[in-house]
């Protein structure tokens, strides 16, 4: 009988709290919608394009080559190689602008204005003797070529190191290839029995690179987005919510009219609870949708896996919710508290941007929260298609530090108490 | 029989004595007012009885249970009227009675059958239960605040400034639920700032101040104690503490001092007696011979706010207006 009577009080408290949010248009938008917003944003931004595609990186390429100019007697005037090498950047998708001149940041119409501007992230200066050099048309007195290097100059923006160090590495293999191409013409034209020898000096180690097969599927980001974006879950639905759910009842008055009811503390937090959790398999529900129906996402759907997870990495937001709900004066002070934790929190949750691109101190930081955990856990299992066996770490270190951030809370909310 | 009984309690909050061995016992049916300044300890007094806060030392039965021992017991039997709105505004006035219903154990038929009742008590139409909290008047929000504290029939009822920033009309309309709820032989303990209210209601009066009682009964027998039963309130054109001042030299006045008149519009000088009617002409002539007009006069029985002024040295107005 008493059980029965806890229980109606427990669901009384949970549907009350929902309609809190269910009601409220900003409520729902914090609460529910704006981890879906962030994935549609950055979703659309990088997550569509696959993970090797090379459209995305903007390349301004200054060809000189061809441009008439005298080195030691010698006239430059050919621009055949340049224009090859133009071509082939072409070829090989990057998205490529052609500019007459480097000029400078002030210049509309320069390569360094567009730099500047983001416009583009790399821009690639080839020389007017680029055909000259490569073509060993560079010759001494008796005729003899003289060996000459065609130079190419690299300019990046340093506003933006990621997207440069994305777009040089993505050059320097172009270069690379292009670099073999030019060998084997080269080599071509030695006689027969030295081509071998020189392929090999040219060439002495073999690199083979591709993507490892972690899924079984083509991937994009957006495959590793989605899944990650169950971290962003937890920090706007989960910590959100469970911040302001004691402090919000108790700015309004309405926590010391239920605890003046025959309600017991402990029933009030299990209700409140409850709704935390109902608003995170909901919020979790409305990302995984959208990553199927917006970003036609390919997934491997172990429910069971995937609802675990879930559950751990609320308890640790719902935990630290509490605390800050305990120790914040009323609900305005939970609310920027909150907005202070999860607003940064979401960059180092390894969620949309990987933590090994950020400094060592970031990593570390990042690799501590729970919320990483579950990022990690739900790409393994959603998009690797993992066994379970393979993401227990992670499920242990969500288990410990969820109940410890719980057992906290639940301290916090006690101590609150006393200050009714 | 006693409905609340509080025995020597004293709440200290660190450094602070709020509630300094407060001993009070509540008669079963009685409507028993708390006045007193803002800190006086009637908040913690409230807060101890409904069971939000313990007491340091002292002992406190609510219908002869134990707030100590039994709160849960004391929880079913009490219930508590906040002075602030305290209602879901997202809800309407039907959830927010189902919501607290529930907590006090109501469900099925019988909260249904309940929710019914105090509407209809408290005079909530039909279909303004169906609209949201937020889309009230305060009128109308100030009764449903009463109503949830009546779902469960408690014994017992505290209500904390029921009618504070209530229209003559609503806070009437409220008067006559509490007179209602009296006949119905519910013990109420009513805090107020309002002393008409308190006059108009309560059959018992405690006035606190600095955490202890300084003054206990009847509205009329606390008048009588301290020797007040005639005012003589006097407008004059202009006041000055001379005026004041002259008329404390009269025989058998207790008190004089001037207050601020909201309707009049000015200050007024109020002069405590025994015997108004002997010495209102000698009044009336001093006022004349110290150059002052009189914009008029009148003659009044004391009242509670004068007791109140009398003990604390401050008026209600004052107290209202801090609070």
């Amino acid at each position: 009988m008493k059980l029965k009577r806890t229980m109606h009080q427990v669901f009384a408290i949970a549907r009350t709290d929902f309609l809190g949010i269910a009601r409220n248009k900003t409520a729902i938008f914090f609460t529910l919608l704006f981890p879906l917003f962030f994935l549609i944003i950055i979703g659309f931004t990088f997550g569509t394009q696959s993970t090797s595609e090379t459209s995305r990186v903007h390349i301004g390429i200054v060809n000189l080559d061809g441009k008439m100019i005298n080195v030691n007697g010698t006239i430059s005037e050919n621009s055949t190689i340049g224009d090859a090498f133009v071509q082939n950047l072409k070829d090989a998708n990057f998205t490529v602008y052609e500019y007459s001149a480097y000029g400078d940041k002030n210049t509309n119409g320069t390569a360094a204005y567009d730099i500047s501007r983001r416009q583009i992230k790399i821009a690639v200066v080839i020389p007017s003797n680029f055909t000259e050099a490569l073509s060993y048309q560079y010759t001494n007195i008796s005729g003899m070529p003289i060996p000459t290097k065609a130079s190419l100059e690299l300019y990046t923006d340093p506003s933006d190191p990621t997207g440069s160090i994305i777009a040089q590495q993505s050059i320097l293999g172009f270069i690379l290839e292009f670099i073999k191409h030019y060998q084997e013409i080269a080599i071509n034209q030695l006689p027969s029995g030295f081509q071998e020898y020189a392929a090999v000096l040219a060439d002495p180690i073999t690199v083979l690179t591709s993507e490892a097969d972690v899924s079984g599927r083509q991937l994009r980001w957006i495959d590793y987005m989605v899944p990650g974006s169950l971290g962003l879950v937890l920090l706007w639905s989960g910590l959100n919510h469970a911040s302001v759910a004691i402090a919000g009842e108790r700015t309004k008055g309405t926590f010391q009219r239920m605890i003046i009811a025959p309600v017991s503390p402990i029933t009030v937090l299990v209700g409140k609870v409850i709704s935390c959790l109902i608003i995170v398999y909901l919020s979790a529900t409305i990302m995984l949708a959208a990553g199927i129906l917006i970003f036609q996402v390919n997934l491997y759907w172990n429910i069971p896996v995937i609802a675990l997870a879930i559950f751990l990495g609320a308890i640790s937001a719902i935990g630290l919710g509490l605390i800050i709900s305990s120790i914040a004066k009323n609900v305005e002070a939970a609310d920027a508290i909150t907005i202070l934790i999860s607003v940064p929190l979401q960059f180092f949750i390894g969620a949309f941007f990987p933590l090994s691109i950020m400094p060592e101190p970031a990593q570390i930081f990042g690799e501590a929260l729970p919320f990483t955990k579950l990022v990690y856990a739900m790409q393994s299992t959603m998009t690797k298609n993992l066994p379970f066996e393979a993401v227990v770490p992670e499920f242990l270190y969500m288990s410990i530090s969820g109940l410890i951030l719980f057992a906290l809370g639940i301290i916090a909310y006690q101590l609150s108490l006393k200050r009714l | 029989m006693n409905d609340i009984e509080i025995d020597s309690v004293t709440k200290r909050f660190e450094d602070t004595i709020a509630v300094d061995n407060v001993s009070l016992n509540v008669a079963r049916g009685e409507v028993f007012g708390l006045l007193g300044p803002n800190g006086a300890g009637k908040s913690t007094l409230t807060k101890m009885l409904c069971g939000m806060i313990n007491p340091t030392s002292g002992a406190i039965k609510v219908g002869g249970y134990s707030i100590q021992d039994n709160l849960m017991k004391v929880k079913e039997i009490i219930g508590v009227v906040p002075q602030d709105i305290v209602l879901y505004d997202y809800l309407n006035a039907h959830e927010n009675l189902a919501f607290f219903g529930k907590l006090y154990g109501l469900s099925g038929d019988k909260l249904r059958n309940r929710i019914r009742e105090v509407l209809d008590f408290t005079q909530l139409g039909e279909k303004a239960v169906k609209r949201r909290i937020s889309t009230y008047s305060g009128g109308m929000k100030r009764r449903v605040n009463i109503a949830v504290a009546l779902l469960h029939k408690p014994q017992v009822l505290l209500l904390d400034e029921p009618t504070a920033g209530l229209d003559p009309k609503n806070k009437l309309a409220l008067w006559e639920i509490i007179q209602t709820l009296h006949e119905e032989g519910r013990t109420i303990m009513l805090t107020t700032h309002m002393m008409d209210e308190a006059e108009e209601l309560c059959n018992q009066v405690a006035i606190m101040n600095k955490g202890r009682v300084i003054a206990l009964g009847s509205p009329r027998q606390l008048i009588k104690k301290v020797k007040m039963e005639n005012t003589i309130t006097v407008v004059p054109n202009k006041m000055t503490p001379q005026l004041i001042e002259a008329m404390r030299k009269f025989s058998r006045v207790e008190r004089s001092y001037k207050v601020y008149d909201e309707n009049e519009k000015r200050e007024t000088l109020k002069i405590i007696t025994e015997r108004a009617e002997d010495i209102l002409p000698d009044v009336v002539s001093t006022i004349l011979s110290m150059g002052t007009k009189i914009l008029s006069v009148e003659l009044s029985r004391a009242t509670l706010e004068d007791v109140f002024i009398l003990l604390t040295g401050r008026s209600l107005r004052e107290e209202e207006e801090q609070s």
